[in-house]
């Protein structure tokens, strides 16, 4: 039979039913009354023996119908009735559980795409990064010469490829309006081939073109020839100027944005012939990638390259090939922050579940009366958990779709967070797996708590659920609630500890004493690509055309950034034995005379530098206090004589330096992160450079007597004049530059924070859902307790009672669960233990606060209950 | 529910083929409607089997989808307007397979519970 057919034919089988049944009830009645009994018993006995009508009639009528796509839709559209009718329940589960879905989702999809991707080469999982580690140096990435690279290229038997790069540099670009700073990325031969890239422009570069030094060809980035040069079409074999010399554009490089995101151009770099630093052993700066061939494990291609590197002459013998997968590579430290945060927010997730788990069966206690009424009309079981099902499914649906919305505004909001630079970030987008994945935490949880009351309704005590209108089950349902509450504000116990402890480290870090005064002074980055002596009289310029500026306290010259970077040295002493193999490093910096004033950095011992260290005087150089802490522990080290092998990108550290004599020493200013430990350092006068590389980059700094930032255009104006076509990008306040190093933390407190917000206002309204409820389920003894004389302060207190015990229970549970999950944060803190009490304590005043917050609504009506009212309700 | 003979509701799955077995079983010695079915159910039972009359009705509506009944309005003996169901060929065929699998069940049953006794 035909659907069409059927239904016609339904309609005649429903009045068939209906009439038969009507006959059947006729003819007991009848029989009855044969046997001599009244009418009216007749008529009762006959419906009790035939059971109910409705419900067979229903169940008869099934049989012809589609029942569970009718009984669906009818279902749909009374659950879309029933929320219009509670807008306060639908909205708030609605969202709390969209949020918990899109923050969710978004964080998630930040994960997946920053920590789990692959990398979107062929073979990702063979491509390492090759780098050194020296125990005694403490350093365990170190880079690779120029000839370590060569022996690596020239005699490895574990790689398919090998390739160097030096990742970033900058090139100016002139020809074209104002000249502009680029980023470079050199690389040598092999490197794209072994990543797989092909041009999406043009050509690469082709082998012969690695063979020789003066070629002219130059390929450009994606991104530069959108963004720079407008997308032209005919950019093969356009002409454009770098650092001076003619280039002709071969080819544009697609984006690649998991590696080099912010590449504009892409210099070779040649290895055979090669220039000057590229042949110097220990100027270690380029960056080695290798492909290892299919068959050989990371351990036999690390051996492989050890030995190699063993075999080189003057290589300390604790050194050894470290290879690390590239993809961990690129990602770095961001590494834990990213798990701890993932943590945090399934734990928001978690929270979010529990807390609608709680609303529904506080729902489903209201609604007790229309399920009893139900019930005794005769609904099925099956049938009243298949309405409370669809009910849970249209929250859900609802909920995800504003989830959606929700991560999508997330993740728009994580990723532009200014200065938080994760890697891998460009491309990044919702992931649908992760959105399937929260909804389905959230959908299972709704889904299970809409189910769990109908659980109850086969042993109803009807009569007085019908009476009282509530179900008969209510300690079930207390006990049930306060462990939901317990669970949420242990996760939130959870959470504010986190945060405590990201807190504090962020507070311990910004009090940390950096050795120079940040406030009032500007710095600016000025690359002249000058090497020789001539730059001399331009940074003199520079300096004395700054310096006479009105509102300039002093300004300096240091190829060193306080808060920010310095290179490395080694040193020689001439007092003791040296051994080149352990040669004590020390970060090194070239620096005019005015340099410590300018930083605002005290003098502890002996003198600052003064006009007379130039290029012609005795070399001298100052330390700072850890430097002589270190080295001549108990000593005066005025008057000591140390030399130092610069070993910074373009030093050759080859020649025996020269030996300079300490005559002065100075506070330790950070050149690292703030959260670093000041390590030794050394500054010398930038004109006793006899290599003259210092020359070509170097950073200015200014100290002013009012808000720096009203000196940034007429610094930009006088340096113009001194060198009309010099960049002069990222002229910057140092109060902006440390801030920046800061991101990473305040970003992670920012997360974790608002996690931790969010878990502690659903763990309240939690603890006020409950606590309202179990109030209204007291309303007869609180009503009894007031016609006998109890105070209004001693209910209230009571209630309160109720809600701190829940609290204290909870933070108990949270509280061992913190000290569990603390530890993983240990990494992300700073002279902080991650049983800091502080936090703990914080954490726990915050619950027990917020508690008795959420309480007091409740509380407050326990107190007014109306005596005569309440009871007369029973 | 359609058969009790216990007042435990999980058990009725295991009764709602029987009650289907008995009715077909009934109609295929004579045409009969569902009152009268009720009737004759409980007399054969001795009144053991205790029908709730009602759920005599979604079964009927049941064999009749499947086309294992067929049913008429006609007039009864007793002048009343009656639903007559009748067992279809298919029907018979139907009972036969379900008689014989229960009967194998019951026989297996059955050993069970005497082996447990001895």
């Amino acid at each position: 039979m035909n659907w069409l057919g059927q239904l016609i034919s339904r309609r005649r089988m429903e009045a068939d039913l209906s009439e038969e049944i009507r006959q059947h009830l006729e003819e007991k009645v009848e029989a009855l009354l044969a046997e001599g009994m009244s009418r009216d018993d007749a008529e009762r006995t006959a419906r009790r023996d035939f059971g109910n009508v409705v419900l067979l009639e229903e169940r008869g009528r099934e049989v012809w119908s589609w029942p569970t796509m009718e009984s669906l839709w009818a279902d749909f559209r009374f659950a879309l009735r029933q929320f219009r009718k509670s807008p306060g329940f639908t909205v708030t589960a609605v969202l709390i559980l969209a949020l918990g879905i899109g923050v969710n989702s978004a964080i998630f999809s930040l994960v997946h795409r920053v920590l789990l991707q692959p990398l979107p080469f062929p073979h990702p999982e063979r491509l390492y990064a090759v780098w050194a580690r020296s125990d005694a140096q403490g350093n365990s990435h170190i880079a690779a010469s120029g000839p370590d690279f060569l022996d690596y290229s020239d005699q490895n038997r574990a790689f398919s490829h090998i390739a160097e790069f030096i990742p970033s540099f900058t090139f100016t670009w002139t020809g074209e309006g104002e000249p502009k700073l680029v980023n470079c990325t050199a690389v040598s031969e092999g490197f794209f081939s072994m990543l797989g890239i092909h041009p999406y422009l043009g050509r690469l570069y082709e082998s012969r073109e690695y063979t020789y030094l003066e070629n002219d060809t130059i390929l450009i980035s994606y991104r530069f020839w959108k963004n720079q040069l407008g997308s032209d079409p005919h950019v093969v074999g356009r002409v454009i100027h770098f650092e001076g010399d003619t280039q002709t554009i071969v080819g544009v490089v697609p984006p690649m944005p998991d590696l080099f995101p912010e590449t504009d151009v892409w210099p070779k770099l040649t290895v055979r012939p090669s220039w000057g630093f590229m042949k110097w052993r220990s100027n270690k700066f380029l960056t080695v990638i290798g492909r290892v061939k299919p068959d050989v494990t990371a351990q036999i291609a690390e051996e492989d390259l050890t030995g190699i590197l063993h075999r080189a002459p003057g290589e300390p013998p604790d050194v050894r090939v470290r290879l690390v997968p590239l993809k961990d590579d690129v990602v770095g430290s961001v590494h834990t922050q990213l798990q701890v945060i993932m943590a945090a927010v399934a734990l928001v997730l978690l929270v979010a579940c529990v807390n609608v788990a709680a609303l529904l069966l506080a729902r489903s206690v209201k609604r007790s009366a229309e399920m009893a009424l139900r019930v005794s009309l005769g609904a099925a079981r099956r049938r009243l958990m298949q309405q409370l099902i669809v009910e849970g499914l249209v929250l859900t649906a609802v909920a995800c779709s504003f989830g959606v919305l929700a991560g999508w505004f997330s993740l728009r909001f994580v990723r532009y967070l200014p200065a938080w630079q994760l890697p891998r970030m460009e491309g990044i987008h919702l992931d649908t797996a992760a959105l399937l994945a929260s909804a389905a935490v959230a959908i299972a949880t709704t889904l299970f708590f809409a189910w769990v009351p109908s659980l109850t309704f086969s042993n109803l005590d009807l009569t007085s659920a019908l009476r009282t209108g509530r179900m008969g089950t209510g300690r079930f349902h207390r006990r049930f609630f306060s462990w939901l509450v317990m669970a949420e504000i242990a996760c939130a116990v959870v959470l504010s500890v986190g945060a405590g402890l990201l807190l504090h480290s962020l507070w311990r870090v910004q009090h940390v004493d950096p050795g120079f005064q940040p406030e009032s002074m500007l710095t600016v980055y000025l690359r002249t690509n000058y090497y020789t002596p001539e730059g001399r009289s331009f940074w003199r310029d520079v300096l004395d055309g700054v310096s006479a500026l009105p509102g300039v306290r002093s300004a300096a010259l240091a190829d060193c950034t306080p808060g920010k970077g310095a290179a490395t040295a080694t040193l020689v002493f001439d007092d003791r034995a040296n051994d080149p193999n352990h040669a004590p490093p020390a970060q090194g910096c070239w620096a005019s005379k005015d340099f410590f004033r300018t930083s605002g950095t005290p003098l502890i011992q002996g003198r600052l530098f003064t006009d007379n260290d130039d290029a012609n005087a005795p070399p001298v150089v100052i330390v700072n206090a850890e430097t002589a802490h270190r080295y001549w522990p108990g000593e005066n080290p005025i008057g000591k004589r140390i030399g130092v092998n610069y070993t910074g990108p373009g030093r050759t550290g080859n020649s025996t330096p020269r030996l300079r004599e300490v005559v002065g020493v100075v506070a330790g200013i950070k050149h690292g992160a703030l959260d670093s430990p000041t390590e030794p350092a050394i500054y010398m006068p930038y004109l006793q450079d006899e290599t003259n590389h210092d020359m070509a980059t170097m950073s200015l700094f200014v100290r002013s007597t009012a808000d720096p930032r009203t000196l940034a255009s007429s610094v930009r104006a006088r340096i113009h004049t001194v060198r009309p076509d010099q960049p002069v990008e990222d002229l910057r306040t140092m109060q902006d530059l440390m801030g920046q190093s800061l991101a990473p933390r305040r970003y992670s407190l920012l997360l974790l924070g608002s996690f931790a917000v969010l878990a502690v206002l659903l763990a309240a309204l939690g603890i006020y859902g409950v606590v309202s409820y179990t109030t209204l389920q007291r309303t007869r003894e609180f009503g009894v307790r007031v016609a006998l004389g109890a105070s209004r302060y001693s209910l209230m207190s009571d209630v309160i009672r109720k809600g701190l015990v829940l609290t204290i229970a909870g933070a108990a549970v949270g509280a061992g669960g913190a000290m569990l999950a603390t530890r993983t944060l240990s990494r992300l803190l700073f002279q902080v233990s991650p049983l800091d009490a502080v936090s703990f304590t914080s954490a726990a005043f915050l619950l027990a606060f917020t508690s008795i917050g959420a309480c007091l609504p409740a509380a407050w009506r326990a107190s007014h209950v109306d005596p005569v009212r309440a009871l007369r309700n029973e | 529910m359609p058969v009790t003979s216990d007042k435990k509701n999980e058990q009725r799955d295991l009764f709602r083929g029987a009650l289907e077995m008995m009715i077909l079983q009934s109609l295929r010695r004579q045409p009969m409607h569902g009152y009268a079915l009720v009737q004759h159910i409980r007399q054969r039972s001795n009144d053991l089997l205790q029908v709730e009359e009602g759920s005599l009705y979604p079964a009927l509506q049941r064999l009749l989808k499947e086309e294992l009944v067929k049913a008429e309005w006609e007039m009864s003996a007793t002048n009343r307007r009656v639903r007559t169901y009748k067992i279809t060929p298919r029907g018979v065929k139907h009972l036969e397979h379900e008689v014989s699998s229960f009967e194998r069940m019951l026989a297996g049953i059955n050993l069970v519970l005497s082996s447990a006794k001895a």
